[in-house]
């Protein structure tokens, strides 16, 4: 264990390593939460910054991973709030990516009518994401996005693993929704 | 399991909590699979388009240190915003003892003039003689030695 969290703190020490292996999810999940690459590279960017400065502090109880998205959820979550007006007019803004997103769908083969119907239920994907809660929008990223399990979320958010369920189940039953409306 | 997946069921099952009877159950029931199917696919398209917009991104690129630690400029401004407390404290410290100084040194130079006041009054009262008197004083020699200024002999009083 001392071991682990020896390694882990050196890990944060060397900050070329740290932000090289970890920026790319950092940086996902911001721009999947904030949807505005200027605004999501600045808050990877003061996350790492938060992360050098209070390294002296992470005890190795959770992945440095973890550890980080902790600290990009709380700056999210303070970028959102402080900006909230901002923060609108940009998610009405994103529209126009959405549509540029959509476009991405492989086919793979596919009919050209399942391939409208993959873009469709893709947007309602994105729309219902945008439209949940700041909790639920944050769980159902680091789970269907980041791939974390549900320990890992309750580390990351600091929410207990019931709670993390509950925000969980909500958000997956509005996205639900949002594909049957969209059929 | 004779029932189809419920939709709270169906989200249950996205989390990962499923019964080994809901197991069997979307194995075996077309419709119930197939919903199940579309739910995981529809995730998986979100995910895959999330991670590619972001790749997409100019920014996704780790940057350079230098723009995360700006000049790492905490290794010379830390001990110089240190030095900046300490001298303000310092100023603040030293301002009462300055004055406290001033004072004293304000309450000697009044000591020393009221004793030279009380010099110059003391002179004044042990005077023998009124000042317009003294030149008179310096012609006539006083004797004290009796204590009275009567003649022991003859008990007259005498002048010398």
């Amino acid at each position: 264990m001392i071991a682990a969290v020896e390694r882990s703190a050196s890990e944060i020490d060397d900050l070329d390593t740290l932000v090289r292996l970890h920026w790319p999810r950092v940086f996902r999940f911001a721009l999947a939460s904030l949807r505005d690459p200027d605004a999501a590279g600045s808050v990877a960017q003061d996350c790492f910054l938060r992360a050098y400065r209070s390294r002296q502090r992470f005890r190795g109880e959770c992945s440095i991973e973890a550890w980080l998205m902790r600290i990009a959820v709380n700056l999210i979550r303070d970028y959102a709030r402080n900006r909230r007006l901002q923060f609108w007019k940009r998610a009405q803004a994103s529209a126009v990516d959405l549509a540029a997103v959509g476009q991405r769908v492989p086919d793979g083969g596919a009919s050209p009518e399942s391939g409208a119907m993959a873009r469709e239920q893709l947007a309602a994907v994105w729309n219902a994401a945008g439209d949940l809660s700041e909790r639920q929008r944050t769980v159902f990223l680091l789970r269907f996005v980041e791939d974390m399990d549900l320990l890992e979320i309750a580390a990351a958010t600091g929410m207990k693993e019931g709670t993390v369920k509950v925000h969980l189940f909500r958000a997956l039953q509005a996205v639900r929704e949002r594909i049957g409306r969209s059929q | 399991m004779s029932h189809h997946l419920s939709s709270q069921e169906v989200s249950q099952w996205m989390i990962g909590e499923r019964t080994p009877q809901q197991e069997q159950h979307v194995r075996q029931c077309p419709e119930c699979g197939a919903e199940v199917a579309r739910m995981e696919a529809a995730l998986a398209l979100f995910r895959g388009s999330v991670r590619h917009w972001s790749d997409g991104q100019s920014r996704a690129e780790p940057p350079a240190i230098g723009s995360i630690l700006p000049a790492r400029r905490g290794s010379w401004a830390q001990p110089m915003r240190w030095a900046l407390v300490a001298a303000t404290l310092l100023v603040l410290a030293a301002v009462p003892v300055y004055r406290n100084v001033q004072e004293r040194q304000r309450q000697a130079e009044i000591a020393r003039a009221d004793a030279l006041l009380l010099e110059k009054v003391d002179a004044e009262v042990s005077r023998a003689v009124p000042r317009p008197m003294e030149p008179l004083a310096k012609l006539v020699s006083w004797d004290f030695s009796s204590t009275d200024g009567r003649d022991e002999k003859t008990g007259n009083e005498e002048i010398r």
